[in-house]
């Protein structure tokens, strides 16, 4: 039996070490980079070994088994500050340790045909790699400080990613601004781990843990308050989630592992962890529940008008994650935890698809060239599609599943955990505070508008007729280009599409149980696997209560679900967006906005801030700090011209000024 | 070991005669001072490796000379302890780095460019080592006049009122210091030394020498002045961008990794130590300009058209960490000062280099007349992003151990009591982001728009090899800083322990007279009465 | 003791007088004007020794207590000496190459070296009187050697009105103290006890008469005329070994005859060596003439070495020693590197313009200049910095720390113009085509010596500081 301690160092180093080998070697040798099949087989295992032994360390784990611990050296001291670099393996963070390194190299094995034709295909697995050591140390890491430092290293990786094809300035600058927004979560971060720390007195997990009871209650709320601001940067809420739609500038690949699957959960990750302290402050859970909210709703509505394929995942994506957040704040951990995992696995297939729909029309429009018809056209307006069904089987049908999954239809993965969400809000309703039952409305809301949108992008994406040819006449016939992605794609793609089917029985809701069997049964795996090590809130809702909620979820779902057959069925994706636009008016128009918030922070931030650095530090700086310093030397200068002027040259005025002398001197002397 | 000492300090000397006896051959000039550089640092390791961390509070390798002038007690001491070894060491490791960049970009008056550095070096060795302080303020002063030259000679455009203002800017700082240095040197003499003048810094720093409140306020401001100056401290900064952006890469690189840090050292070594009821008194103020500092120093960089410019500016940024550290006044702040010192060299050291060869190729430094350069120079471009996130404190790189120290400390701090000078200075991470991601941006990324930047050749072997070390430093001091702060722990713990319990004497003694009604406020003498 | 011994303590200033005398013989009959310079040369060398062994030696008063001998008089002497030494080696060359190579130029110094000696070992008034005179009188006729250059002789003129017009002072000064003392020896009236009016404007009177010959504010006037008429080696000569005698000689006079009433004149001093300071250093600031600029902070210089006697202490006294040899090492060295610069160019070379970029044209030279001029401002490890950290530190243990302070304020606006220089030395193109001839080989000896011995004497000031 191999000691599971001993490979936690083991699943961190893979990923580094496949991250130095393709990311050197290919820096330094031209050869090397054309040997793609190697590049990725190297990238591929070195995502694919970690998960096998985090397989390994999973099974070895009880739901009550004390964290596994590594510890690999004495990291930063000074002072009373300590801090090391030691992994940690438990209940919480095998979790995400599987999703990340399982999900991971699926996507790995996926951009291998992806990236395929990209020369900077060394690089690309080098940062995959890199991203995810760094999500490893994220969710490892047995302190604050690591976890800190994975967070940032994500970051950079997605900062890397984002801009991955750099010459394109404007993903260049879609990178910065991920980098930026995340940096002013972090700031967030770094302040609440000072106060903590102030308190506590270290930033060890179990420590904090235990000195939990020596933070004031305002004290509490305050780290709650600013670790939540550090989550909505890295997990895109409000007001810090204007980057993520942005960040689909990045390969598709990325779009999946980073900005859908995994690093966006860190937020929740880090919540999860310190579910300890957040029971301390049920404001802190408030605001986080309403914020948690009002993003799903907002994401929501945008997605609704979005024409590009990536951007409308990348606001579900958004809107998603405000559910876990809602989850959260309404003390539901292991309910957010759950969609975070079935989340993964339907929105890494949904982006998957996209990115194997955008690689068939990528190619249609290469074909267009190659056969003298110069088309230029985006390949992820869904606009441009309809009809890719016919053309590519395989990626419509897994796109479907996990359509239908992320809608919330019975027995698929996301509604399990969106229905244990909904309870769980209309539990704290019950239980906290009225406001709750407010939360609970928007989250129905939510419900519908993601099954009716994502039913939309189906439609408009696979149904109808191929639109390219109606809007570019020259590439009439451009369909027969049409075609499937090679296996490296689609495989990942039925893998996670079996997973968004089948995920959600291991949360599966223990009263449906109990109903038609034993009464006291335990079907809800997660839950036993994580309740001791969160606190959640308990459910004390009746059964009709929580069958009520089911059900309502269903009928919600399927309505959308009818809804947009009926309105988007048959080709008319153009038709209704316009009936729809002349239907909400004004509304709509801010929802294809997205509610102008960049321009608001443009205007109000990042403009003025400017302003005042070009227009008055700047200036201050050369004119008055400096020129007083020159006014000091110019003075000086200026009365030694003047005291020459005294030396006039003739004698009687020398002779003057010696008997002036000699007075004085007599003077000082005697008098 | 004493003598190795020595040797390290006084060897670039005899490399300058060397360098002189062959000035006319340039290739001759540059390996002399290459070796020299070599010889310099490979001599200096052993006294890494010989040094006694656990004891690093105490002076090792001391030399003891006579005294210079018959009646005064001035020696000639020099010697290591925990907080001048690191940065000893760092003069030493940059010193070849320094000639290397050099290498191919200084044809004009080789010999004298190389000569200068020698001397540059045994000046800045000088000051780390020395524990006299009239031999320290000798150093201190012999460091200029090279760098005045440096940037003279070497520099660019506007070089000449550059150097002139680097040159009497800090001339006044050191010199009204050496006013109160002679000040103590008499008045320690009096107290412990039978009446002979002295300044043996063991005896200056030492518990039977203590100021009274009145005295310690002017000496205060008078060394810290000048430290601030050097530092350079908001307001006194502005003489920094213009002798950064001016200087020759290396007189860049040296101004940045070594020049600067005598600031800082000062006032770990003088100030905390002598003076600390006016330090702790004073502190709040300090942390203020230096909080200033780290935030106007990043907004003023952040619309900088040049990038040598948005570098200096970003070096008064960094450095107000420095101070905002020592003056929070606990071990976790005052280490991460230390060691942040050491950061800023590398990082911004590793920046000026980059930035000095990007402008050997294109002869400008306009960030305007650049973009996607990423394209044409990949090595570049991957040695730049790492300077880069080092210096904006990514962490795992070595910027992030001493800006985390630093902030994490002056938040705890009792002294200056009071969070928002690190909440404030935390902002400091945001805005560094966006001015250095900013710049990296328009340099490196989008269309290569600039013909003039398609046919540029990516750095070569002899550059990424002057860079690698100190890339290696930045990512090893990020990982395992423990083995770098492990010097200096045991000094600063000594040095802040010995320095409150000798404040809290001079104030007791202060109780017990009538003082001055400044005094009494500024020191809070009355309202502890009351208290009491 | 017999007089062979007090003549034997007395040698140096035998030997340039005798020197003098056949200089002046050899100048009326001898041709070649080098034997001359070279006999000079030498008996000032042997002079020079002589003091030194002087310095060694024991301390004394000689002919009656009219002159002393050892500790700070030798000192005195043989700082003088050196002085004259070095004038003598870059003199000639210069004279030469301006066709004034007159035997009669030795001979004058000589004789005005043998008046400093006896006025900085004078421990009577009389003596005093008998030194300054003689030292002047020939200063005002080096002055205006040049007597084809109008300036050289307006400036000789004023030298010599105004000269006669302190003297008259100075005289009446020495009056008033020996009516009050009844005698004109130090010793005597270092013992006065009941110090009237009579005594004050004595000392009142005597102290104006020195504060000409150092040229301290408001006295100065005529320094700058005069250093920048005279031919550049007399203009050194007056610079340092001049200023020198007449300081010790205050010295002297000081410590022999007035330390009894420090607290009476020390501030005076104080407010001289302030205004000396202040104004010597500001008008240099405007100026472009160098030998102009090397005036002006020459009489800064004596506000330096003021600060010192403020101090009224042996250690203050101590401290002007150092710094007056200090000074005269850096000083004449930097008025040697002047005057090859004037001599050696195609074109006059005087501003500062002029030396633009001469740095490189001639290195050696300008390196030299560099140290000479950053040791003037105080810049360690050069001597400067030795000899104003002792004036400065003597200041300070007196507690005069704004004295101090506004010495280091000064002395940091001086920088400026020292580096002024080096600023078009080295960084600036050359503005118009000079090119330097070589260097005569003795003037370069002696420069390169010069610079050597401010270095030394920087890096180790005890092995001279300890002698006194």
């Amino acid at each position: 039996m191999l000691d599971s301690a001993s490979l936690l160092p083991l699943i961190i180093a893979l990923p580094l070490a496949g991250f130095l080998i393709n990311g050197l070697v290919g820096l330094l040798s031209e050869t090397y980079r054309s040997r793609k099949t190697l590049i990725g087989t190297i990238g591929t295992t070195a995502a694919f070994i970690p998960f096998l032994l985090s397989v390994w360390v999973f099974l070895g784990m009880t739901p009550d088994s004390d964290p596994i611990r590594y510890h690999f050296l004495n990291w930063i001291s000074a002072g009373d500050f300590v801090s090391d670099i030691a992994w940690r393996a438990d209940q919480i963070s095998i979790l995400w340790m599987l999703f990340v390194t399982g999900i991971g190299s699926l996507i790995h094995l996926y951009s291998m045909g992806y990236m395929k034709e990209d020369e900077g295909y060394w690089k690309f697995f080098a940062y995959l790699n890199l991203f995810v050591f760094a999500m490893l140390n994220l969710v490892m890491g047995d302190n604050l400080l690591l976890l800190f430092l994975g967070w940032e290293g994500v970051g950079v990786c997605s900062y890397l990613l984002i801009g991955f094809w750099y010459q394109d300035i404007l993903k260049a600058e879609a990178a910065k601004k991920a980098f930026v927004y995340n940096r002013i979560g972090d700031f967030a971060f770094l302040i609440a781990m000072f106060l903590l720390f102030r308190h506590v007195g270290s930033i060890q997990f179990d420590a904090i843990l235990a000195g939990l009871g020596n933070i004031p209650a305002d004290t509490a709320f305050w780290i709650g308050l600013l670790m939540f601001i550090g989550a909505t940067g890295k997990s895109a809420q409000i007001p810090l989630f204007v980057w993520l739609p942005d960040a689909m500038a990045g390969p598709t690949p990325v779009s999946a592992l980073i900005h859908a699957a995994t690093m966006v959960t860190s937020g929740i990750y880090l919540v999860s962890r310190m579910s300890g302290l957040y029971a301390l402050t049920p404001d802190a859970m408030l605001i986080v529940a309403v914020i948690g909210a009002l993003t799903a709703l907002v994401a929501a509505t945008i997605a609704l008008t979005q024409t590009d394929i990536k951007r409308v995942l990348a606001y579900s994506t958004v809107s998603q994650l405000g559910y876990m957040f809602l989850a959260l704040g309404s003390g539901a951990y292991i309910a957010a935890i759950f969609h975070v995992i079935t989340h993964a696995f339907f929105k890494a297939c949904l982006f998957l698809g996209s990115g194997s729909v955008i690689h068939a029309m990528h190619h249609v429009e290469h074909e267009l060239d190659h056969h003298g018809k110069h088309v230029r056209f985006d390949p992820q307006d869904m606009r441009n599609m309809g009809g890719l069904k016919a053309h590519m089987p395989s990626t419509y049908w897994t796109f479907l599943l996990a359509t239908v999954a992320i809608a919330g239809i019975p027995p698929l993965a996301g509604f399990f955990s969106k229905d244990e969400i909904l309870a769980m809000v209309f539990n704290a309703g019950a239980t906290v505070s009225a406001i709750y039952y407010v939360l609970f409305a928007m989250a129905l809301a939510t419900a519908f508008l993601t099954a009716f949108y994502m039913f939309r992008l189906t439609y408009g994406t696979f149904h109808g007729a191929f639109k390219l040819p109606k809007r570019h006449p020259e590439a009439a016939g451009s369909e027969k280009y049409l075609h499937e992605s090679p296996w490296t794609m689609t495989a990942p793609l039925w893998i996670l599409g079996i997973l968004s089917v089948i995920g959600g029985f291991m949360g599966f809701p223990d009263f449906v149980v109990q109903t038609f069997g034993n009464p006291d049964a335990h079907a809800n795996w997660l839950h036993g696997w994580l309740i001791p090590n969160v606190s959640e809130a308990e459910l004390v809702l009746a059964k009709p209560i929580k069958w009520g909620i089911l059900l309502g979820s269903v009928l919600i779902a399927s309505v959308a679900v009818w809804l947009a057959n009926r309105t988007y069925g048959q080709d008319k994706t153009a038709e209704t967006d316009a009936t729809l636009q002349t239907r909400f008016g004004g509304a709509y128009q801010l929802w294809a906005d997205k509610y102008r918030v960049d321009e608001v922070y443009e205007a109000t931030v990042a403009d003025p801030v400017l302003k005042l650095s070009d227009k008055v530090l700047a200036v201050f700086d050369l004119k008055v700090v400096d020129g007083l310093v020159n006014a000091v030397a110019g003075l000086t200068r200026f009365t030694g011209s003047l005291l020459r002027y005294v030396q006039t040259g003739n004698v009687s005025g020398y002779a003057f000024y010696l008997v002036a002398g000699v007075l004085i001197v007599v003077g000082l002397i005697l008098f | 070991m004493e003598t190795l000492l020595n040797l390290t300090i006084y060897l670039p000397l005899i490399g300058l005669l060397g360098i002189l006896l062959v000035r006319s051959n340039e290739t001759l000039v540059k390996w002399v001072s290459l070796v020299t550089t070599l010889a310099t640092f490979a001599l200096s390791v052993p006294l890494m490796l010989n040094f006694d961390a656990a004891n690093g509070h105490q002076v090792q390798f001391l030399t003891e000379g006579g005294r210079f002038v018959f009646g005064l007690d001035i020696r000639y001491l020099v010697g290591l302890d925990g907080l001048s070894l690191l940065l000893f060491m760092l003069t030493t490791f940059m010193g070849p780095i320094v000639v290397l960049s050099a290498w191919d970009s200084v044809h004009k008056h080789a010999a004298g460019f190389f000569a200068m550095l020698m001397l540059l070096q045994t000046g800045s060795l000088g000051v780390f080592a020395a524990l006299d302080a009239v031999l320290f303020y000798v150093f201190f002063e012999l460091s200029l006049i090279p760098m005045y030259f440096l940037i003279g000679i070497w520099g660019g455009e506007g070089r000449i009122a550059a150097t002139v203002k680097f040159f009497v800017y800090t001339l006044v700082g050191s010199l009204i210091m050496l006013v109160a240095l002679i000040y103590v040197g008499y008045d320690a003499g009096v107290a412990v030394n039978e009446g002979v003048f002295t300044s043996d810094l063991r005896i200056w720093t030492g518990d039977a020498y203590a100021i009274p409140l009145a005295q310690q306020t002017a000496l205060f401001l008078a060394f810290a002045l000048a430290f601030c100056i050097k530092v350079p401290l908001f307001p006194f900064h502005t003489w920094l961008p213009f002798a950064h952006t001016e200087a020759p890469t290396a007189g860049s690189v040296v101004l940045a990794a070594i020049m600067l840090k005598m600031g800082t050292y000062g006032l770990i070594r003088f100030c905390l130590p002598m003076f600390p009821n006016a330090s702790e008194a004073f502190a709040p103020m300090m942390a203020t300009l230096a909080v200033i500092g780290i935030m106007y120093g990043a907004l003023v960089a952040m619309v900088q058209k040049d990038v040598k410019k948005l570098v200096a500016y970003s070096s008064v940024s960094h450095l107000g960490f420095v101070v905002l550290g020592i003056f929070a006044m606990n071990v976790t702040a005052v280490q991460g000062a230390v060691i942040q010192n050491i950061n800023h060299g590398l990082s911004t050291g590793a920046l000026f280099l980059l930035v000095g060869m990007i402008y050997d190729r294109r002869h400008t430094r306009l960030i305007a007349d650049f973009g996607g350069i990423a394209s044409v120079m990949p090595k570049f471009a991957v040695l730049f992003m790492i300077a880069t996130f080092s210096s904006i404190g990514l962490p795992g790189l070595n910027g992030f151990v001493g800006e985390f120290l630093i902030l994490m400390g002056s938040f705890q701090s009792t002294v200056l009591s009071n969070i928002w000078f690190a909440v404030l200075g935390t902002t400091g991470v945001i805005l560094a982001a966006v001015y250095m991601l900013w710049m990296v941006q328009r340099v490196f990324f989008g269309e290569v728009t600039n013909e003039e930047n398609q046919v540029l050749t990516d750095l070569d072997t002899r550059e990424v090899g002057l860079l690698l070390p100190v890339m290696i430093l930045i990512v090893w001091i990020g990982i395992y800083p423990t083995l770098f702060t492990g010097y200096s722990e045991s000094h600063i713990h000594h040095t802040l322990e010995r320095s409150k319990a000798k404040g809290e004497q001079v104030a007791a003694a202060a109780r017990t007279q009538t003082n001055p009604a400044w005094v009494a406020t500024l020191y809070g003498l009355n309202d502890d009465l009351a208290s009491k | 003791m017999d007089l062979t011994t007090e003549l034997l303590h007395f040698l140096p200033a035998i030997i340039t007088s005798l020197a003098g005398l056949a200089a002046m013989m050899f100048a009326a009959y001898q041709t070649d004007m080098r034997t001359v310079w070279a006999v000079s040369t030498g008996a000032v060398l042997l002079a020079f020794a002589l003091s030194v062994r002087d310095l060694l030696g024991d301390e004394g008063v000689l002919f009656s207590g009219m002159v002393a001998y050892g500790g700070s008089a030798a000192f005195g002497s043989m700082v003088v000496l050196l002085g004259t030494f070095f004038t003598f080696l870059i003199a000639r060359d210069y004279l030469e190459k301006i066709r004034h190579h007159y035997g009669e130029v030795y001979a004058l110094m000589l004789f005005a070296t043998t008046g400093m000696i006896v006025l900085a070992s004078s421990t009577d008034l009389v003596s005093t009187f008998v030194g300054l005179e003689t030292m002047s009188i020939c200063l005002y006729v080096l002055a205006g050697l040049v007597k084809e250059e109008k300036r050289s002789i307006e400036a000789a003129l004023k030298y010599f009105l105004l000269g006669a017009f302190s003297t008259g002072f100075f005289l009446y000064g020495i009056a008033l103290l020996y009516g009050a003392s009844g005698s004109t020896s130090l010793a005597v009236i270092g013992a006065v006890t009941q110090k009237g009016i009579l005594y004050w404007a004595g000392v009142a009177l005597l102290l104006t008469g020195f504060f000409f010959k150092i040229s301290a504010v408001p006295f100065h006037m005529w320094t700058p005329d005069v250093y920048q008429g005279a031919p550049t080696p007399v203009t050194a000569y007056m610079a340092t070994a001049a200023k020198t005698s007449a300081f010790v000689a205050l010295i002297l006079i000081l410590a022999r005859g007035l330390q009894g009433s420090v607290a009476g004149w020390a501030p005076v001093f104080e407010i001289i060596a302030m205004a000396t300071m202040v104004v010597g250093n500001l008008i240099a600031l405007a100026q472009h003439n160098i030998k102009r600029m090397l005036a002006y902070s020459s009489i800064a210089h004596a506000g330096y070495a003021l600060v010192g006697l403020t101090a009224g202490t042996f250690a203050g006294y101590d401290g002007v020693l150092f710094y007056l040899f200090a000074y005269t090492l850096m000083n004449i060295g930097a008025f040697a590197v002047l005057g090859y610069y004037e001599t050696s160019g195609n074109r006059e070379i005087v501003n500062l313009e002029h030396v633009a970029g001469l740095g490189f044209q001639k290195p050696l030279m300008a390196v030299f200049l560099s140290v000479f001029l950053f040791s003037l401002a105080g810049m360690p490890p050069f001597a400067g910095f030795a000899g104003k950290y002792l004036v400065f530190a003597a200041a300070i243990e007196q507690g005069y720390l704004w004295l101090a302070l506004i010495g280091v304020l000064t002395s940091a606006a001086a920088a400026f113009y020292y580096i002024r220089v080096m600023v078009y030395l080295y960084f600036r193109e050359p503005e118009m085509d000079i090119t330097l001839g070589e260097a005569p080989k003795l003037a370069m000896a002696a420069v390169a010596l010069l610079a050597f011995l401010t270095l030394y004497f920087g890096v180790n000031p005890g092995s001279i500081v300890n002698l006194f």
